[in-house]
């Protein structure tokens, strides 16, 4: 018996074997739990369960340690001054990645995180205030602003009738930086604004916006950094006041969308970064994991903080390491097979290092209260986006 | 030149008609607060909570149970009143109804039902079939039929409630004991039932509010929020206790608000709301025809 004890002892050492339990890889999730977009912090927060329980089956190794992922979550609810404490929070338990959702409640954190020399992904607009050589470990885990780069030149091509455009943002920061990306990439299409109108974030009538951008007789409306049940509401507004082109939306849980906006007023509604259906083959396993653990309706939003969290963990493996300067260059290297297809770290070209999760853009479009898949826009090259961005 | 007169005409059309029919859905939350504070002295800060449970109680009565939209509703506005009994009853008697505790314990059940409501029907926002389909036009405006009928309601409402107040022995009593409840008991006004009905005219029309807003909008737990934030603001400028202040200060704000709004955006809209509700309570600290709290 003694003999097997110290024959144990010693394959522990030289094998690395640990008989301690598993260290922890601890991520702060700053969601929307609660206000008008809870829907999708809801749907993160499933995704980054189900997640985490898929890369916790076996867990991972940092030299030579067994490490588990642990999400920890706290409510922004879409407060700046919230989002913050939720921060400093954060900072005193000594968590060193955090994944946030939503511009107002994420751009405030990253001089923080920065300082802190803490990673920060973050699904959320807010252009280069989030995303620029002065914050080298904050990126952008969901392309928001910049999908305008793969949606325009698609617009071009499969609707070549649309020659004028009106945009409607939220009154924030996400409104303010989706607007003005798409403004520009709208003018070097070619397209020509008549309108850029902004809503109060949660209002309840969007009569007043909706009458404004009626009036300019747009062909055809990019809603750009618009969520949640605003976009539907907006959306129903513009139906009854007459409006009949087509509206560019993203973001959205395409269910959610059409039941509140009706049938009707839906047709039409082209969804950009939208996976309407599970087409590949990683985006039916995550669909199925998520049917089987919750049922329907599946919401949409979901997708979002999926690939994410395994190219997180990817990272970390790469980096051998959880130090966050160290996981934030691993992760500018990898190349990850995502449920809208490869995905990868990019648009250095726009911002100046790469900071933007980059994969191909699903774009749908709604016919008869469905959400129809229509392609994969391909994600911009260097060259395409430096044309579109140019002032 | 014509045509651009044309957009601008109908642009201030569409913009008297969003402001009208805004106007009217929050002045009738705003009559149930002001005829309980008229009769009661007391703020029911809870009104905003009981509209979000009426939308979500025609959500599922309605939407998701397939009952007739007459019976959903009518179960709707018991629920809600049997709601606010039950607060009036335990909660707010009690107290004396002290202005104070009321309206501190009010403010917290409103945030305790707001919480309960993120808990019980989720972050998903749900919507309501209207049973108003159509379009029609207003001097070339287009207009839904859903908010045309839901301006009729509203308008019906309100003269159902002031023929009520004035037209009935009830309201009579009713008004009796807003002017003086200790002589209205001495003339033998029953004030425990005038305060009963008092509160179920006041959450029927909070029920019909919610029920209205939710066909028109989505229904989430945070929906009471602004309508309550708006018809205190009106109530203020009307005058505590006072209807025709209400109306008045509704119809005035419900315009401002769409004016603004449409041309300058929705924070100019807020501001601008604010700075009429400070002026009018600098200079007229009752509202245009209220009571003094």
């Amino acid at each position: 018996m003694m003999g097997l004890t110290v024959l144990f002892l010693i394959l522990s050492v030289f094998t690395g074997i640990s008989s301690a339990a598993p260290k922890e890889l601890v991520v702060g999730c700053n969601f929307l739990l609660s206000g008008p977009a809870a829907s999708i912090g809801l749907a993160m927060q499933r995704s980054v369960d189900i997640a985490t329980d898929l890369i916790n089956q076996k867990g991972f190794t940092v030299q030579g340690e067994k490490y588990l992922l642990k999400p920890v979550y706290f409510d922004s609810k879409y407060i700046p001054a919230e989002s913050v404490s939720n921060l400093e929070k954060m900072l005193v338990q000594g968590i060193k990645f955090v994944h946030s959702t939503g511009s107002g409640a994420s751009v405030p954190l990253v001089e923080k995180t920065t300082a802190a020399k803490v990673f920060q992904m973050s699904y959320a607009s807010g252009s280069d205030h989030l995303t620029s050589p002065k914050y080298p470990l904050s990126f952008r885990s969901v392309p928001c602003n910049e999908t305008a780069f793969a949606m325009y030149p698609w617009l071009v091509k499969d609707f070549p009738q649309l020659k004028t455009v009106a945009h409607i943002n939220p009154s924030d920061e996400a409104g303010f930086t989706e607007s003005e990306t798409r403004q520009r990439c709208a003018k070097n299409s070619g397209y020509k604004t008549v309108a850029n109108e902004y809503y109060k974030r949660g209002a309840t009538d969007y009569y007043p916006v909706a009458t404004k951008v009626v009036a300019a007789k747009p062909d055809f409306i990019d809603f750009g950094g618009t969520i949640g049940r605003d976009q539907a509401l907006c959306v129903k507004a513009l139906r009854e006041l007459g409006f009949k082109g087509p509206v560019t939306i993203g973001y959205s849980d395409p269910l959610a969308f059409i039941q509140i906006a009706g049938v009707e007023a839906a047709e039409g509604a082209i969804l950009f970064n939208t996976l309407m259906e599970p087409i590949t083959p990683e985006a039916k396993k995550a669909y199925d994991l998520y049917l089987k653990k919750h049922g329907p309706p599946f919401l949409n939003n979901y997708y979002e903080a999926w690939d994410p969290t395994f190219m997180l963990v990817e990272a970390v493996k790469k980096a051998n390491s959880i130090d966050p300067a160290k996981v934030a260059e691993a992760l500018r290297t990898i190349r990850w097979q995502s449920v809208f297809g490869e995905m990868y770290v990019g648009m250095e070209s726009l911002y100046g290092i790469k900071s933007v999760f980059c994969h191909p853009v699903p774009m749908g479009i709604v016919r008869k209260g469905k959400a129809v898949h229509l392609t994969m826009a391909p994600w911009p090259d260097d060259a395409l986006v430096q044309k579109l961005n140019a002032k | 030149m014509s045509e651009e007169a044309s957009v601008t005409e109908q642009l201030f059309i569409q913009m008297c008609i969003t402001g009208i029919i805004m106007a009217l859905i929050y002045i009738l939350i705003a009559l149930g607060i002001t005829l309980i504070f008229g009769v009661m002295r007391i703020v029911n800060f809870v009104h905003g909570e009981m509209t979000m449970l009426s939308a979500f109680s025609m959500y599922y009565l309605f939407e998701a149970w397939h009952l007739n939209f007459v019976l959903a509703l009518v179960l709707t506005i018991a629920g809600i009143c049997l709601v606010g009994i039950f607060f009036q009853r335990y909660i707010y008697k009690p107290l004396g109804y002290d202005i104070l505790n009321v309206m501190i314990i009010a403010a917290g059940a409103s945030f305790a039902l707001k919480s309960a409501g993120w808990i019980i029907f989720g972050p998903v926002p749900r919507d309501i079939s209207t049973v108003f389909p159509g379009m029609l036009r207003i001097l070339g405006t287009p207009l839904s039929m859903e908010r045309a009928a839901v301006a009729l309601i509203c308008v019906g409402l309100t003269v159902g409630l002031y023929l009520f107040l004035y037209q009935t022995k009830t309201g009579k009593a009713m008004r009796a004991v807003e002017q003086d409840p200790e002589a209205a008991a001495v003339l033998g006004v029953s004030i425990d039932r005038v305060h009963a009905i008092v509160f179920i005219i006041g959450c029927s029309l909070a029920a019909m509010a919610g029920a209205l807003v939710g066909m028109l909008f989505a229904v989430e737990p945070e929906m009471g929020s602004e309508p309550l934030m708006k018809s205190f603001m009106i109530i203020l400028i009307g005058g505590m206790g006072s209807i025709p202040g209400a109306i008045v200060a509704g119809l005035l704000l419900g315009l401002i608000d769409s004016f603004t709004e449409t041309l300058l955006g929705g924070e100019m809209a807020f501001i601008i709301g604010f700075a009429l509700l400070m002026l009018i309570l600098i200079i007229r600290p009752k509202g245009f025809f209220g009571y003094e709290i």
